[in-house]
C-alpha cells in the first residue's frame, strides 16, 4: 500500500523537495522495533490518540464555552450556563463534552499504564534517561492542564478544588502569597482566575503536542526497550514498525475505544470518579461542599499532601514526590533493566504500584483516623522505593539475561 | 515473503478495512460538524412577535428578527400612491428575480405592487441587498428634505448610505443602484388583526 503511494509522481515531486520518502522509511517502514514487545507497549500510541481526541473535542467546545464568572438572570454564572447550554441546546454538545470529560480520565489511565510499564521493565535506564525525563515533563503538564480544565465548568468542585490548590502555593515561604495572587488574579478564586485558567488550559495542550513530538523523536533515537530489557540486534531481533506494530497498535485502539465509548455513552460520570457529583452544583464562594477531593488521577499526591501535619512540609513533600521522578534514572545503578531478571526490584516496584493505588484510594475518601494511618504507610512505601533504589544493586542477585548479553 | 502472499485477498482486506475506516471517520465527523449548526435555543429564537398597532401612520420602526434588522413601515394612503407609475425605473418591479424577494401570498399584481399582506404595513429585511448596510428612510418626495443625496425625480423610499443604492416605498430597487435585488421579504403571518409573527 505504502509502496504504491510512494511510486506516484505526486509523491516523487514532494519527496525531491522534503526527503519525505527517507523519513517514512527511517521512522515507519524500516524503523526497527523489538519483536518481543507485549501489550504493555500499546499505551504510548493510545496516549497520542487521546491527546488528539482531547485537542479536537476541546476546539469544538471552545466554540460555545464562555469563561466568565459574571452572574446571569437565572442566578447562575455565564460559564456554568454555557456548559449547560452545551449539554442541552448545542447539537451533539453532550457527546463532545462527555468525550472531553471522559477523555481526561482516559488520558491518565493510559499514561499511568505507560509510566508503570516504563518502571517495571526499566525503560527509564540508560540510554533512555532523557526520554524518561521528557515523559515526566509531559506528566506534569498533563496534570496542570487537567487542573486548569477542571475549573472551567465553574461548579462547586471546580471552585473549591481551585481554592485549595492555589492555597497550597500560599504555604511557600517569602514568595507564597505573591505566587497565589499571580495564580488567582485577586485575593480569592474569581472571574480573573477563570479567565487565566482558560487561557492556560488552551496553552498547555499546545505545549504537550510539541513536547510529545520531542518524546517520540528521543524514542526513535534510542529505540524501544522490550520486556526482557536487553539490547537487541536490529537485524535479527527487530521487525519494522509498519506494518507489524501499526496493526498491533490499531488493534489496541479498537479495544481502547470499546471501553472509552462505554463510558462516553453509558456512564460518563463513572460513579462520580470522572465528573464529581458536587460539580453539578454551581460554584458558591460562601459555601464549601461537605467533602472536597480532587479527581481520581490527582488523589495519590493529594494524600501525600494530607499526610503531613505541617502545611509547608506537606506541600514540599507533594512536590518532591513528583520531582523525584526526574532523578529516577540516576538513582537506579543496576545494569539489568527488566524486572523479569531483578527479583528484589520486582518486589519493590509492585509494592510501589500498590502504594500509589492505596494513596489514590485514601485521597478520594473522606479523611478518617484509620485512613490517615494507611495513607502514612503508603506514603512511606512511596518514598521508600526511591530511597532504597540506589542500594539495591549492591545485594540484588539478578537472573541471567537471555541471549548471553 | 511477498512472493507467497495472496494478493487478491490482501487487496480485499485493504479495501474492506480502509472503507470501514472511512465510514467510521465520516460518522465521527457528523457530531463535530453538527455541533457548528445553529443550536436548539438559537432555533427557538427564530420567530419574533410584533404588535403593528404601535407604529403610527407614516412611521418606520426597526425591529430584530434572528439578529437581523427588520423594517416595519405603516404607509399612509398618500405614500401608497407614490409606489405606482414608475415601474420602468425599477430593476424588478414584480419581485420575481429570486425566492427571497417574494412570498406565497404575492398572488396578485396589487400584492406585488405593495409587497405586503396588509397594503399599508410593509415588513422587509432591513439589509441592503448589495453589501448589507441598513438603508436610510427618506419617505418624502423630491429633493426638498434630502438635498442632492436623492435624484430629482425622487418619489420617496430608501437610500443606502454605503454605496448609494435607492429603493422605492415598496422597497423595490431602482435602476442604477449597485444593489441587485429588492429588499428581502421574510415569512410572516398575522396572528390577530394587529399582532404579526415574523419567521
Amino acid at each position: 500500500m505504502i509502496d504504491k503511494m510512494m511510486n506516484t509522481r505526486l509523491f516523487q515531486w514532494v519527496d525531491e523537495r522534503t526527503d519525505l520518502g527517507a523519513i517514512i522509511k527511517s521512522q515507519l517502514t524500516e524503523y526497527p522495533v523489538p519483536k518481543n514487545l507485549n501489550y504493555m507497549w500499546n499505551f504510548g500510541s493510545l496516549a497520542l490518540l487521546v491527546l488528539v481526541l482531547q485537542i479536537l473535542t476541546g476546539i469544538f467546545l471552545v466554540m460555545y464555552y464562555k469563561p466568565s464568572a459574571e452572574l446571569t438572570y437565572g442566578g447562575y454564572t455565564v460559564a456554568f450556563d454555557s456548559v449547560e447550554r452545551i449539554m442541552r441546546d448545542i447539537n451533539f454538545g453532550w457527546l463532545i463534552r462527555y468525550m472531553h470529560a471522559v477523555g481526561a480520565s482516559a488520558f491518565f489511565v493510559v499514561v499511568y499504564m505507560h509510566i508503570g510499564r516504563g518502571l517495571y521493565y526499566g525503560s527509564f535506564k540508560s540510554p533512555r534517561e532523557l526520554l524518561w525525563i521528557i515523559g515526566v515533563v509531559i506528566l506534569l503538564i498533563m496534570q496542570g492542564a487537567a487542573f486548569f480544565g477542571y475549573l472551567l465548568p465553574w461548579g462547586q468542585m471546580s471552585f473549591w478544588g481551585a481554592t485549595v490548590i492555589t492555597n497550597l502555593f500560599g504555604a511557600l515561604p517569602v514568595l507564597g502569597e505573591y505566587l497565589q495572587q499571580v495564580l488567582r488574579g485577586g485575593f480569592a478564586v474569581g472571574d480573573p482566575t477563570l479567565n487565566r485558567f482558560f487561557s492556560l488550559h488552551y496553552l498547555f495542550p499546545l505545549l504537550l503536542a510539541a513536547i510529545v513530538g520531542g518524546h517520540i523523536h528521543a524514542l526513535h533515537v534510542v529505540h524501544s526497550n522490550n520486556p526482557d530489557g536487553i539490547d537487541i540486534d536490529h537485524e535479527k531481533d527487530a521487525i519494522p514498525f509498519h506494518p507489524y506494530y501499526t496493526v498491533k497498535d490499531a488493534f489496541g485502539v479498537g479495544v481502547f475505544l470499546l471501553g472509552y465509548c462505554y463510558f462516553v455513552f453509558f456512564n460518563p460520570e463513572a460513579w462520580g470518579y470522572f465528573i464529581e457529583v458536587d460539580n453539578f452544583v454551581p460554584a458558591n464562594n460562601l459555601q464549601t461542599p461537605a467533602h472536597i477531593a480532587p479527581v481520581w488521577y490527582l488523589t495519590p499526591w493529594y494524600t501525600i499532601l494530607r499526610t503531613f501535619e505541617n502545611k509547608l512540609v506537606g506541600v514540599l513533600m507533594m512536590g518532591a514526590s513528583l520531582a523525584v521522578l526526574f532523578v529516577l534514572p540516576f538513582l537506579d545503578k543496576s545494569t539489568v533493566r527488566s524486572s523479569r531478571y531483578r527479583p528484589v526490584y520486582r518486589q519493590m516496584v509492585i509494592l510501589f504500584f500498590i502504594s500509589v493505588v492505596v494513596l489514590g484510594y485514601c485521597g478520594h475518601s473522606a479523611p478518617t483516623a484509620t485512613l490517615k494511618v494507611v495513607g502514612t504507610i503508603a506514603t512511606s512505601v512511596y518514598f521508600g522505593f526511591f530511597l532504597l533504589l540506589p542500594f539495591v544493586h549492591k545485594f540484588e542477585k539478578t537472573r541471567p539475561l537471555p541471549g548471553g548479553e | 515473503m511477498t512472493d507467497k502472499a495472496d494478493h487478491s485477498r490482501r487487496n480485499f482486506l485493504y479495501v474492506a478495512a480502509g472503507g470501514l475506516g472511512a465510514v467510521a471517520a465520516g460518522a465521527t465527523a457528523i457530531p463535530f460538524i453538527g455541533s457548528m449548526l445553529p443550536a436548539a435555543d438559537t432555533l427557538a429564537a427564530a420567530k419574533t412577535e410584533f404588535d403593528i398597532s404601535t407604529v403610527a401612520e407614516g412611521q418606520l420602526v426597526v425591529i430584530q428578527w434572528q439578529g437581523k434588522p427588520v423594517f416595519v413601515v405603516n404607509r399612509t394612503a398618500e405614500m401608497l400612491e407614490r409606489v405606482k407609475g414608475h415601474n420602468d425605473k425599477l430593476k424588478d418591479p414584480m419581485s420575481e428575480a429570486a425566492d427571497s424577494v417574494q412570498a406565497e401570498w404575492m398572488d396578485s399584481d396589487e400584492k406585488r405592487l405593495y409587497r405586503a399582506i396588509k397594503p399599508e404595513i410593509l415588513i422587509v429585511v432591513a439589509s441592503c441587498t448589495h453589501l448589507g448596510c441598513i438603508p436610510l428612510f427618506k419617505p418624502t418626495a423630491g429633493q426638498k428634505d434630502w438635498g442632492d443625496s436623492v435624484p430629482a425625480d425622487w418619489a420617496g423610499g430608501w437610500h443606502c448610505p454605503c454605496h448609494g443604492s435607492y429603493y422605492d416605498l415598496s422597497a423595490r430597487v431602482i435602476n442604477g443602484s449597485p444593489a441587485p435585488q429588492n429588499l428581502h421579504v421574510m415569512p410572516y403571518e398575522y396572528k390577530t388583526d394587529s399582532v404579526v409573527v415574523i419567521g
